[in-house]
């Protein structure tokens, strides 16, 4: 008898060889560094340019948080190649013949890859919002003429932080689910990008339809996911802080699980 | 054993080709016989035609006021504002006019007390011959303003640069305009003897008898929230640098001009109409009516007319009140560049192709045997290019121009009016750079994302990276207050957008051009080169790389 169990490897062994692999990737590690690098330098440039007698209404926090908008593209990459990597590599038969269930190999990926995003994201974040701490009283944001200083304990933007953090990871997960379907990496990522990037520049210019701008905003994965930002005017969004994180959160799980499915179905 | 000469071994083959049109060849089959990157082309183009006309489709113009402004209609068929204060007379046949123009000041209007200075650089004092009172009439005029000297205008769109500097009493501005036939010629002095053409303007049908006439305008002006603010006698607008435009709209206030005129004296023949505009006696009146989005007024709050004007002369001084303007109507919104932003469906699949053209071979070992069979590297990265370029372009052309009259016609049926937002054709000068600039735009990112694809060698990273410069200073346009926002759409490639205006904006006409109405701060062309420098040196540094790397 083979000391081989049957059933495959736990699930336990398998988030254990996904680890190796990310890890030992040289991509991973440049990846999740521009992603800091992108999120904290445009969230500094963002807070530096942003003066109070100007713009006093400003929602301080979340333009403290502004490089998220590009950190995102690199999770993005992150994510895909996390799956068509392996497709292009053919790395995958190997996988798939060690792990044979199929939805635990695609959960130990999700997993590994939104530890290694949450840990980074949260690195990202606080390094944007400590140095904005440390720009915006210079910039006039004392609390004065109707503008906000940024507290860091303050309960919105706890939230804010985190949530950000969260909403990097859903990206990862959406991105991950795109690839499994697509498999190829130059298709996913045009495709996740395409996702996260039209919607904000058709909502942005303000000649749609106002329904159809309120549906898009409501609905797009970055619009709506980006909503756990705001710390002012919460009653003006077109969607909620927590609900607009529960929309990408639904884009993410569609994506998986149709991603899951479709790695069950066909042929590697 | 015999140690013969052994002869080496020869191919049968001839050597092979290497020059450039074989290269381009080579580079062509490898396209052509992917079937899936030809059938990503052809998606592209039809992408970028659905997404557009989609849009105009969801774009209604019945909820949006600025939809269907008040504006008069010019001799072009161009909206045009033509709202002022005009003292004239009736001229039949040929004549001239001469006046000069004393002093020019601006105020804000106040319900009640002294009203401040205030400045308005486009405020205009001066003298006019127009074909009637109707607005939207044929007209050329010399106007003196505060800010830009004295200009010659005629015909709404025209302006031409006369005396530099502001008028005061020590350097008055001697004005003259003078018509022969459908000829009218304009000119200006400092002193009232040495005269120079500032130029001539054709007004052609212009009738037999014009009005002729001093006219005073002042136009409104687009204070951001909250930045207007007054010191002692004089009041200031701040720059409109507001972030997040959309909470904080720009408000437009009235302002008015009072400017003296002496010396003035008019030739020719008068002529009694039945208006009752006899002989030589000057009638004053306001002309046209207020253009634009009329004001909103807050229930309950009294809303300011626009102020009335008026005239009055004492010992050959005329003093002149008005405003309004004589322009162009440039509006606040775009609907045609808006909705031509669904290309960016299509320019995210020209992206993924081009950094695939490249990045595939590396993937397949292709490039192994490409550079085998075309040792010079940098010729490879140019042939690709070249047709990657083209076929891009071709495909562009194609989506952009069946896209644009059908779009168009959406736009018009769906309420946006026709005479602000004017339906270009094809070949209009405005209609080519539109659907050309298009074509260019995703041509050139194509070439962009091969070159980021021969450095990173990596599908994934070009991809993303081409993005994220081309799309993302986009919507951080929006978000950033607009001194960073225009610095951002000037340095990016984001610059090239500026091809798919849709309206045009005038230099005689201050407008506020913001990211989020859809203007760009550099030139359409301008903001084209921007991209094509940004390919120019992705495309160097990727020749530098390949030729020091392995392949």
């Amino acid at each position: 008898m083979s000391p081989l169990r049957a059933e495959g490897a736990a699930f336990g062994e398998a988030l254990r060889a996904e680890w190796t692999k990310l890890r030992t990737v040289p991509s991973t590690g440049w990846l999740l560094c521009t992603m800091i690098a992108l999120t904290a330098g445009a969230s500094t440039l963002a807070t530096a340019v942003v003066k109070c007698p100007a713009s006093c209404g400003e929602d301080t926090t979340k333009l403290s948080l502004t490089g998220i908008l590009l950190g995102q593209a690199a999770v993005a990459v992150l994510a895909v190649l996390v799956m068509s990597g392996e497709y292009s590599s053919g790395m995958i038969r190997t996988t798939l013949a060690a792990v044979p269930r199929r939805a635990t190999a695609l959960a130990a990926k999700a997993v590994n890859l939104t530890g290694v995003v949450l840990a980074a994201g949260a690195t990202a974040t606080a390094t944007s919002l400590v140095a904005a701490r440390y720009i915006l009283p210079g910039n006039g944001f004392t609390g004065a003429r109707g503008s906000e200083a940024l507290l860091l304990s303050a309960g919105p933007t706890l939230r804010a932080a985190g949530g950000s953090v969260l909403y990097l990871a859903l990206i990862g997960l959406l991105s991950l689910g795109l690839a499994t379907v697509l498999r190829d990496s130059g298709a996913s990522i045009a495709a996740a990008l395409g996702l996260l990037y039209i919607v904000p520049v058709l909502t942005g210019l303000g000649t749609l339809d106002p329904r159809w701008e309120h549906r898009l905003q409501e609905w797009g994965p970055m619009t709506a996911g980006l909503s756990i930002q705001a710390t002012r005017d919460l009653k003006a969004l077109p969607i909620g802080p927590w609900p607009g994180l529960g929309v990408l959160a639904g884009w993410a799980a569609a994506a998986l699980l149709i991603g899951g499915l479709v790695l069950r179905l066909r042929d590697a | 054993m015999s140690t013969g000469t052994i002869t080496p071994y020869r191919s049968g083959q001839r050597p092979g080709r290497d020059d450039f049109p074989h290269l381009l060849r080579a580079e062509w089959t490898k396209f052509r016989t992917v079937r899936g990157w030809v059938i990503a082309m052809v998606a592209a183009a039809l992408l970028t035609a659905l997404a557009v006309v989609a849009l105009a489709g969801f774009s209604s113009g019945s909820q949006n006021a600025g939809a269907h402004p008040r504006v008069a209609i010019g001799p072009g068929g161009e909206a045009v504002t033509d709202d002022f204060y005009f003292v004239r007379q009736s001229l039949d046949g040929n004549g001239s006019i001469t006046a000069r123009v004393a002093s020019l000041d601006t105020v804000l209007p106040m319900p009640a007390g002294a009203p401040p200075h205030i400045a308005v650089p486009w405020a205009k004092a001066g003298i006019i011959i127009t074909a009637s009172t109707k607005p939207g009439s044929a007209y050329a005029a010399v106007l003196a303003t505060p800010g830009h000297g004295v200009r010659m205008q005629y015909d709404y769109t025209h302006d031409l640069a006369g005396l530099p500097g502001p008028v005061s009493a020590a350097s008055p501005r001697w004005l003259r305009l003078t018509r022969s036939g459908d000829i009218i010629t304009g000119y200006d002095s400092a002193d009232g003897k040495h005269w120079t053409e500032i130029g001539t303007a054709r007004l052609a049908g212009l009738p037999s008898t014009v009005r002729a006439g001093l006219f005073v305008a002042s136009p409104r002006l687009l204070v951001p929230n909250n930045s207007l603010t007054c010191r002692g006698a004089s009041c200031s607008v701040g720059t409109p640098s507001q972030s997040f435009a959309r909470n904080s709209a720009d408000t437009p206030v009235n302002t008015e001009a009072t400017a003296a005129f002496d010396h003035v004296s008019l030739r020719g023949q008068r002529k009694a109409n039945g208006a009752g505009e006899v002989g030589t006696a000057w009638r004053g009146g306001q002309i046209g009516f207020p253009t634009g989005i009329p004001f909103i007024c807050a229930p309950g709050r009294s809303c300011p007319g626009p102020p009335a004007g008026g005239f009055k002369t004492s010992g050959g001084t005329f003093t002149v009140a008005g405003s309004g303007d004589i322009a162009p109507y440039v509006t606040g919104v775009d609907p045609l560049g808006a909705i031509l932003k669904g290309s960016l469906a299509g320019l995210l699949a020209v992206i993924a192709l081009g950094a695939l053209f490249m990045t595939a071979e590396y993937r397949r070992g292709l490039i192994r045997t490409t550079f085998a069979a075309s040792p010079r590297r940098g010729r490879v990265l140019a042939a690709k290019a070249i047709v990657i370029g083209l076929v891009t372009f071709a495909a562009g052309l194609a989506g952009a121009a069946v896209a644009l009259p059908v779009a168009e016609d959406k736009l018009r049926s769906g309420g946006w009016a026709s005479s602000v937002y004017p339906a270009w054709s094809l070949t209009s000068a405005p209609g080519l750079q539109i659907v050309v600039g298009t074509a260019g735009l995703l041509a050139v990112a194509a070439i962009l994302a091969l070159s980021a694809g021969a450095v990173l060698r990596r599908s994934a990273g070009a991809i993303a990276a081409v993005v994220v410069l081309l799309i993302v200073p986009l919507i951080l346009g929006f978000i950033l207050p607009q001194g960073p926002a225009d610095w951002l759409l000037r340095l990016t490639p984001a610059a090239a957008f500026g091809l798919q205006q849709g309206t045009p904006h005038y230099s005689q006409v201050t407008s506020v051009c913001e990211p989020i109405n859809g203007c760009f701060p550099l030139p359409p062309w301008e903001g084209f080169a921007v991209l094509c420098g940004w390919a120019a040196v992705a495309l160097g540094i990727a020749v530098f790389l390949l030729r020091r790397r392995d392949a």
